[in-house]
């Protein structure tokens, strides 16, 4: 690092590199203490708990594996599953296809284009309990804006959250609200696509399917890659909706994972039986980002390993 | 671009003519679905003005036929619903929160970039790792401690951890601190700097944008959390304005107050939206960069 | 709120400098001398906050004691109690006013036996009927004290019953004309069915108890007797049985088959996740708990009282809410806590609750007179006269009498959710309940 450094002995440069590993080390407490005490121990501490009976009045009771016993037979728990991955499943992929979609769309030398750019983005800021709220409201049976547009095309009013066939995917129809975000993102990829590849691959009489395909999505499927991690491991968490809109009904329609988890841990008092749900969560977590970093190997192009 | 070849080939009089039908049915998509997404804001916006009468009225109106601009003073006024109360409380966490991720993250941050250490590459992967540690593993724990230390119902447990570094904005901060050059830092310590002046007087100040970046980020993050203050707040006046306005949908009211719900919805997001208008570089930066939507 | 903000600075900063340990918030419990300090818990709700207007005068009568009133909202209620006794911060006084009932906190072990404390004290001194003082009692051991009791009543708009020319419904438990089948036709006379919710209006709303004890009006039993006496662990389910099967069918038809009462739709989208729709002024009649009596100086419309209709069931035509309070187990001065709760139900403080709580109904008989006098628009003869009925035709809440209620109400919210909406058959629905229930009840009473 310092160049003064080079030319002294070793017995110096050994005492100079101790030095700034003591540097390294102050500087990086705040982090080594925040890990430790609100990541590591509490990581461990659940993996305990997930052994244990505990009501948080009474000490923790060690069960084994009942816990995870029990959870095997749990058709809220099966359910549970089932619901995070239905939603994973159709509202991650889709919601990443629209954004590409839409981004390319606004790549493209069109009238208006930072305004419609803003439109598109500008309802991903409204997240939480405010667009939770906000479309609770628009799916109102009754009074809402969504079965009225419906009513002009001779659609019956549907109970959208208040019915179980339905529920489920009016949050799915919710979650493309919030695609703005994902659309910069890919926007901002295809921006960094070289210009001088594209008129390349034009010249060489490729069609615009045909750019896309071989030239474009390669060149952006890092950012496709990140977007797909980081929309999974949100999904797997959803947890406002639920909360907020449905109590994860009806009939446990959209009782998610997080939800159940939430319920066991601070409705029923079931600390343990929580845990060792927590535990299988980090596991999946784990296991999906392990598999897909391992696939991306093969089909994601990394341009000569540069970081950005 | 494909306009380009067309024109070369083509007399410019024809150019005119040829219309790039692709391009046009894109455009036309384009703005019906800016309009579909717009509609619901529109929605929020009226409702937020209607009185529950009209509110309930089928169909819906687009324009409310007289703004009821009470609803807002009520959201304040309104004992039960104590508005004003929980926006604080939002803003205090949000933005004691800021203030911990920025300089606890930098502060790390700095560890990372600049100095090394036998363990440097395996603390590095370690905290990468903690990238992907969902919430919900660790929220158990976390709350048995908090609770434990009789911190229950209090804002601290949401705030405490932000003064330990946020991994995902450690990454980003040293990203940009490595691409600093390392000549300015032996300049410095030629000068006689010491090492928290590197960080402090040096450092710091080369990064407005990142940290601007860093600290609208955490703040969003802070502001729209509601799993964390569900399981420690208890009391209203307690709540963040999350659960507030959660708890608006279950509250006594004669008839569920959609329009101070939307009301409420529409000043929570003020901030957000205010922060996109003033920096409106850095927020898509941030976005890009961190992929927090 | 800055004193609170400046201790949450000191705080982080202490906490910053690995000073975690947070002792800022621990209350100074051991005050000077004798001086004792009681906790109450209770639901932030005017109709429960009020009782620190009644402290300023105990405390002048037991100057060894304090009184400090902690509360949460009602979602947050039992959350809020489990955490304050994991943290050794655990009140002395509260009731099961959030979704567990009295068997979840008994079966915990979190209450205390106030037997050895008790002394000389009669429940008669305070006007407690004997039946209602057992409620609270396993074996010859008192748990709790009751403190309010409600029933359920029917509430009706006499405003939608004059627009409608109809007579308005008996007060009279003993009239035998005012049956259910009367009330679903007057409801028929008064309902208007249409998209447009400021139009729409429906006759009646059968919220009589809990999903699973709305049979027992229509003479189905959902739980085997000996639930009852075992700690609230039922031993058997019978919701496949013909009598509560057809109960079921019954209760929706009001929705499905008569179209006399609101959708799950029609009431969310008036009243929002939990609210009354009755209070929209859209529901002519209401079978209620009578906590919501204690509104209706807000309602905007003319309300009056009336008899629950007589239904199949000759014996249960109302479901008693008997609120008992109770001395936690972690309490260090549970004789004090004793003497707030003996406080609390004195005559003279019943009387003065009814009036500052907005009229909630005392377990102290003598006081109850002032209680019916309490409703203005109401005669007050009509309300005792329904009370008394009430209480000769009623039954205790099985939220009260259940070991893990909660999870068993959860079920069945959820379960027969897609009834209520209409896309399911009770028939095709019970049996699945009936599964599910018996699965939970083998994993939670073992």
């Amino acid at each position: 690092m310092s160049r003064l450094s080079k030319g002294d002995s070793g017995l110096k440069s050994t005492r100079e590199s101790r030095r700034e590993g003591r540097w390294f080390y102050f500087f990086i407490s705040p982090w080594l203490i925040g890990f430790i005490a609100f990541a590591l121990i509490p990581v461990l501490a659940s993996l305990y708990y997930s052994f244990t009976e505990y009501d948080i009045i009474h000490t923790p009771e060690f069960i084994g594996f009942g816990n995870y016993n029990e959870l095997f037979h749990d058709d809220l728990f099966w359910n549970s599953i089932k619901v995070t991955l239905k939603y994973t499943f159709i509202s991650v992929p889709l919601t990443l296809i629209l954004s590409l979609f839409f981004a390319i769309l606004i790549n493209q030398k069109i009238p208006f284009r930072g305004f419609l750019r803003t439109a598109m983005y500008f309802p991903s800021m409204i997240s939480g309990v405010a667009m939770a709220l906000l479309w609770f409201w628009v799916f109102n049976p009754q009074a809402g804006l969504f079965n009225y547009f419906l009513s002009w095309f001779g659609i019956d009013t549907i109970n959208w959250f208040l019915d179980e066939k339905y529920a489920m995917w009016a949050l799915i129809i919710m979650s493309f609200w919030g695609m703005g975000g994902g659309m910069l993102i890919f926007l901002a990829g295809l921006q960094g696509v070289p210009q001088s590849l594209l008129e390349a691959a034009k010249l060489d009489g490729a069609g615009r399917l045909r750019t896309f395909w071989n030239v474009t999505l390669p060149l952006i499927s890092p950012v496709f890659l990140f977007q797909l991690i980081i929309g999974l491991i949100d999904s797997f968490q959803v947890f406002t909706q639920a909360y907020t809109i449905t109590q994860g009904g009806p009939n446990y329609s959209t009782w998610f994972y997080v939800f159940n988890i939430y319920i066991n841990a601070f409705k029923n008092f079931r600390y343990g039986y929580a845990s060792a749900m927590s535990w299988i969560l980090l596991l999946a977590v784990m296991a999906i980002t392990f598999v897909i970093m391992k696939m991306s190997n093969r089909y994601v192009y990394y341009e000569g390993g540069r970081e950005r | 671009m494909s306009e380009l070849m067309i024109g070369q080939r083509q007399t410019p009089k024809r150019k005119k003519i040829k219309l790039d039908i692709p391009r046009i049915v894109g455009f036309i998509i384009l703005i019906a679905v800016t309009i579909a997404m717009i509609m619901p804001l529109w929605f929020m916006l009226s409702t937020s003005l209607k009185t529950t009468k009209e509110m309930l009225a089928y169909p819906p109106s687009f324009i409310p036929e007289h703004f009821a601009w009470g609803n807002f003073k009520e959201l304040f006024v309104n004992s039960e619903i104590k508005f004003g109360q929980q926006y604080k409380n939002s803003v205090i966490v949000a933005v004691l929160t800021v203030i911990g991720t920025v300089f606890s993250s930098s502060f790390v941050a700095f560890g990372f970039a600049r100095y090394r250490a036998k363990l440097a590459p395996f603390l590095f992967m370690l905290l990468l790792s903690t990238l992907m540690l969902p919430y919900p593993a660790i929220m158990i724990p976390q709350f048995l401690l908090f609770t434990k230390l009789g911190l229950h119902d209090s804002l601290l447990p949401l705030v405490l951890p932000a003064f330990f570094a946020s991994a995902y904005m450690v990454f980003l901060l040293k990203q940009f601190f490595s691409s600093l050059p390392n000549e300015l830092y032996d300049a410095g310590r030629i000068d006689g700097c010491r090492e928290f002046r590197l960080y402090w007087n040096l450092t710091l100040p080369l990064s407005g944008p990142v940290i601007a970046t860093v600290a609208i980020f955490s703040f969003i993050w802070s502001w729209n959390d509601l799993l964390a203050p569900v399981l420690y707040l208890d009391s209203q006046e307690n709540f963040t304005l999350p659960i507030g306005m959660a708890a608006m949908l279950s509250s006594k009211f004669r008839i569920a107050p959609w329009n101070l719900m939307m009301a409420a919805s529409l000043l929570s997001v003020l901030p957000v939206v205010a922060l996109f208008a003033l920096a409106q570089r850095r927020f898509v930066q941030g976005i890009v960069l961190t992929g927090i939507k | 709120m800055n004193k609170k903000y400046g201790r949450l600075l000191l705080s982080v900063t202490l906490a910053f400098g690995l000073v975690a340990t947070a002792c800022s918030s621990k209350d100074s419990k051991n005050g000077a001398g004798e001086t004792v300090t009681i906790t109450h818990y209770t639901i932030d709700s005017p109709d429960r906050t009020f009782v620190e207007k009644l402290i300023p005068d105990f405390e002048k009568s037991h100057p060894n004691i304090k009184i400090k009133v902690t509360k949460a909202p009602y979602e947050q209620f039992d959350s809020k109690l489990q955490s304050s006794i994991a943290a050794g911060n655990s009140p002395d006084v509260t009731s099961h006013w959030g979704y567990g009932g009295f068997m979840e906190y008994y079966n915990k072990g979190m209450l205390m036996d106030m037997t050895p404390y008790l002394g000389d004290f009669s429940n008669s001194d305070y006007n407690i009927p004997d039946d209602v003082m057992n409620i609270y009692k396993v074996g010859d051991k008192t748990y709790g004290i009751p403190l309010n009791s409600y029933v359920t009543v029917m509430l009706y708009n006499k405003d939608l019953f004059d627009k409608a020319g109809l007579p308005y419904p008996p007060t009279d438990y003993e009239d035998k004309s005012w049956t259910f089948d009367k009330m679903v036709e007057y409801a028929k006379k008064m309902t208007v069915d249409s998209k447009n919710l400021a139009e729409a209006q429906y006759g009646v709303d059968f919220g009589f108890g809990e999903r699973d004890q709305r049979p027992q009006y229509f003479n189905g039993n959902v739980y085997s007797d000996d639930t009852w006496t075992n700690g609230g662990k039922p031993s058997e389910i019978n919701l496949t049985k013909p009598e509560v099967v057809d109960a079921y069918k019954k209760i929706y038809g009001l929705i499905w088959d008569q179209k006399v009462s609101p959708t799950p739709a029609f009431s969310k989208s008036v009243s929002g996740q939990f609210g009354d729709p009755f209070l929209s002024g859209k529901i002519a009649m209401s079978v209620v708990g009578s906590w919501s009596l204690a509104a209706s100086s807000e309602f905007n419309f003319k309300v009056g009282v009336a008899a629950v209709p007589q239904g199949p069931n000759e014996k249960v035509r109302s479901v008693l809410y008997v609120d008992p309070l109770f001395i936690l187990k972690d309490s260090k001065h549970p004789k004090e806590a004793l003497e707030w709760i003996k406080y609390l139900i004195g005559t003279e403080i019943q009387e003065k609750s009814i009036e500052l709580s907005g009229g909630n109904p005392p377990v102290n008989q003598k006081a109850a007179e002032k209680y019916y006098n309490n409703f203005e628009g109401i005669d007050p003869q009509q309300i005792e006269q329904v009370f008394e009925g009430a209480y000769k035709y009623g039954f205790e809440s099985y939220n009260h009498l259940i070991s893990n209620y909660s999870q068993i109400n959860e079920l069945f919210i959820n379960e027969l959710a897609s009834v209520e909406n209409g896309d399911k058959k009770v028939e095709d629905v019970l049996p699945v309940i009936q599964e599910k229930l018996t699965k939970l009840l083998g994993r939670v009473n073992k």
